[in-house]
């Protein structure tokens, strides 16, 4: 691990300029190689979409790690990800294996659990000429985890997939596998949520969680309390700056995140700024009711 | 002696595919002789929007894919819009087309950079780049090290790029702008001005440094312009509307028989679904998606796959950049899993030069939304592009709820299995061929797949049973309510 990160380091000082890196960014490699060996962190998709994985992709911080390329490869080693592993097939699920009998590694599941139909509407991998469930794949490998991460509302409590009728009987991974897990809720979550609490589970303190298994950090107030368009006038219609979406059916009183402060995507905008409601996506019943209200109605 | 290999997980791309290939000695090389594609996720969105509001389905619709929801987004607003039969304003066209340039942006560098270069080039000597299928890697150390640097650099040039669709998108992925009957970001000074810096910042990158990546990989691996065929034959719904009722685009919807350079026109109508090898009930066979129904069958003799098999008057197509920017005869030069690589990058390039114009078009003082009404019953479709591929979505409301949604995304048409005629589809097609130096690595299976850019998350309707496992019944999704094949 040790040498295969200095030749990292060595890629990227060699074309420092093109990658437009900072002495401070060539520091920090070089800092990453005083401490090479971040912990594993195996990360595994189930009924998901994805999302959750280019919304980490996403990081952009003034704070280590700033970015996914340094979250990639100073903070953690990333034994297993479906999107970004080089390796493929038996490769893949032995790399995983591996770390699995070492134990003490971080799970992050992406994506509920299926229980319906014996878990069969969704693979995880072929083992031992065998088609693996998620459902079994998931339990085998939280059962030596440090820490199960559930990244997202699907993996937290099933979230859109298991909006009624639920049809392949989706389930979080703590009420799937009767574990408690870490829910960092989101459709998607935020990097700022993914990444600060993997940052903060490898120091040892991973704060308070309220009574859903969300860090508190994030989620102690609801997006109501904080946004900018409280007591403001309320819109009838989209597309209207500067008023209270309310009248169309904003679940922001209801839902804990901390959006109107944080923003999306580097700041680029936000739900609310974008004249839109809330819908609602880091609550424990998201998407069991409606999301939107017709306007006017 | 033929050999089967099966890869699952088949990673770098988005959900869960397995691919078994069968390889044999063909004039003395190992060869892939055949092919079988089987999505391994099935989670029943369609189902899920059955008797909910019509509004939900833009939201909903979006979770089918991370990567490329605004693409879903936008076939069920036009979807919707088109069940009120309505069209709405320039300024919403417009915000429209730049949050779904922007996401074709991103998503087209995060395809070569992140799921696809690592076929080619061998990664930092660590996870998640280690361990991999060391095989038939062909470019110099110094060649490596600028494409290992330029995977870092794209991770940063991808992340804008979504902060740019962010800019009017709200945020991404999961945007939540779009809405039948607009859109709701107004498009201030300042924020026209933001995704004006973020283009400009953009397209350098794509022309000086992505475009020339993918033909520096093409120069080392000139037999991938003729691995990975298939059929040639071309479908694109088109997209990008330049006109309130889009008969014009940006890139136009056609369709082309065998890499022929005459374009033939969609008609909607000649699109049906097969069920010969897919576990439905043959009575259900050959159904068009509007009156689609799905009878789960299983077992099925012949059957092995969940997904269905979409066809155009009885073809298989493939669908994604190369076949718009070869109906729009912008690339010609071939059909082949490089080619596939080359066409994406044209086509990136071609739209972040549009997003650079269409910004502009934009009046500031202008309505982006006029209010929608739920009409009380309608059905509609709306036909667009995600990046990966044409994509289209159909609606039924009664008493202005859904009663059917149906979607039938790009990878069911690329990943879909044999039909009636045992005529495989594209993907599996496209291995036919394929060499393979090492059958515990068979890295050139991966190549081919990838060049598809396989998104089967997107597989709405996908699942198979364990060997053994009973017969399940979906009986409360009877008729047409709502249960069919779909693949992403």
């Amino acid at each position: 691990m040790n040498i295969s990160r200095r030749d990292f380091l060595r890629f990227c000082t060699a074309s420092s300029a093109a990658l437009a890196l900072s002495p401070l960014d060539i520091f920090r490699l070089e800092q990453a190689l005083a401490n090479p060996s971040g912990p594993a962190v195996l990360w595994l998709q189930g009924a998901a979409c994805t999302g959750c994985s280019v919304s980490l992709m996403n990081r952009i911080a003034p704070t280590a790690p700033t970015t996914a390329a340094d979250l990639l490869v100073n903070t953690i080693d990333l034994v297993y990800h479906p999107n970004l592993m080089s390796a493929a097939g038996d490769t893949a699920v032995a790399a995983a294996r591996q770390i699995y009998n070492e134990g003490g590694y971080v799970l992050a599941v992406e994506g509920g659990i299926p229980t319906a139909y014996g878990g069969n509407t969704c693979w995880a991998w072929r083992e031992n000429g065998r088609d693996v469930t998620f459902a079994e794949a998931a339990g085998s490998l939280a059962s030596r985890a440090a820490a199960v991460l559930s990244v997202g509302t699907c993996a937290s409590w099933g979230g859109i997939a298991a909006a009624p009728p639920n049809p392949t009987g989706v389930k979080g991974v703590a009420a799937a596998l009767g574990k408690p897990t870490v829910n960092i809720a989101g459709c998607p979550p935020h990097p700022d949520w993914v990444v600060g609490t993997i940052a903060k589970l490898l120091t040892g303190t991973l704060g308070t969680l309220d009574s859903y298994g969300r860090p508190t950090a994030y989620f102690r107030s609801s997006v109501h309390d904080r946004c900018p368009r409280r007591d403001r006038g309320e819109a009838e219609t989209y597309g209207v700056d500067g008023q209270c979406l309310k009248e169309l059916g904003c679940r922001g009183p209801e839902t804990r995140a901390d959006c109107p402060t944080l923003r999306w995507n580097n700041g680029a905008n936000w739900c609310v700024d974008a004249n839109t409601v809330c819908i609602g996506c880091t609550n424990p019943t998201f998407g069991v009711s409606r999301l939107r209200k017709e306007e006017g109605d | 002696m033929p050999t089967v290999i099966s890869i699952d997980p088949v990673t770098r791309l988005e959900g869960h595919l397995k691919i078994e290939v069968t390889v044999d000695h063909v004039q003395g090389r190992q060869t892939v002789v055949d092919a079988h594609a089987t999505g391994t996720l099935f989670r029943g969105l369609e189902t899920i929007l059955v008797n909910r509001t019509p509004l939900d389905a833009p939201d909903i619709t979006q979770r089918i894919c991370g990567v490329c929801p605004v693409s879903h987004g936008m076939a069920s607003v036009q979807t919707l819009d088109n069940a009120a039969k309505r069209t709405v304003t320039d300024n919403a066209r417009i915000l429209r087309n730049l949050v779904l340039g922007a996401n074709f942006v991103q998503s087209h560098i995060l395809h070569f950079y992140h799921l696809a270069l690592m076929d080619f080039v061998e990664g930092p000597g660590m996870a998640p780049w280690q361990p991999s299928w060391n095989v038939d890697k062909r470019l110099s150390a110094a060649a490596t090290q600028t494409l290992v640097n330029h995977y870092v650099a794209a991770l940063e040039m991808r992340r804008k790029a979504h902060e740019m669709g962010a800019v009017f998108g709200g945020r991404l992925p999961h945007p939540p702008a779009f809405v039948p009957g607009g859109f709701t970001t107004t498009p201030r000074p300042d924020r026209i001005a933001t995704f004006q810096e973020y283009v400009a910042d953009l397209i350098p990158f794509i022309q000086g440094t992505y475009l020339p990546d993918v033909e520096a990989v093409g120069r080392h691996y000139t037999d991938y312009y003729t691995i990975g065929r298939g059929r040639g034959h071309l479908l694109a719904y088109g997209v990008f509307d330049l006109n309130a009722t889009g008969t014009s685009k940006l890139l136009q919807r056609g369709r082309v028989v065998n890499a022929s350079t005459t374009v033939q026109s969609v008609d909607f109508n000649a699109i049906t679904e097969q069920v010969t090898h897919s576990w439905y009930a043959q009575s259900t066979d050959n159904l068009k998606p509007s009156v689609g129904s799905t009878v789960p069958q299983y077992p099925k003799n012949g059957a092995y796959s969940w997904l269905k098999a979409p066809r155009y008057s009885g073809g298989a197509y493939e669908v994604g950049p190369l076949a718009r920017m070869w109906v729009n005869g912008d690339y010609r030069r071939g059909v082949s899993t490089m080619d596939r690589h080359l066409a994406r990058a044209h086509e990136t390039l071609k739209v972040a030069y549009a997003l650079q114009q269409w910004v502009d078009q934009i009046d500031p003082a202008g309505e982006v939304h006029q209010r929608y009404a739920i009409p009380s019953s309608a059905s509609a479709f709306g036909a667009t592009e995600a990046p990966r591929g044409a994509l289209a979505h159909w609606v039924r409301i009664v008493s202005k709820k859904i009663a059917n949604y149906q979607v039938v995304t790009p990878t069911c048409w690329n990943a879909s299995p044999r039909d009636k005629t045992g005529a495989r589809g594209p993907i599996e097609e496209a291995l036919i061929g394929t060499p393979v130096l090492d059958i515990t690595q068979p890295i050139e299976v991966l190549r081919v797949i990838h060049s598809f850019d396989p998104c089967l998350s997107c597989a709405v309707h996908v699942m198979r049973p364990a060997e053994g496992a009973k017969i399940f019944h979906l009986g409360h999704y009877s008729g047409e309510a709502a249960f069919r094949t779909t693949a992403a």
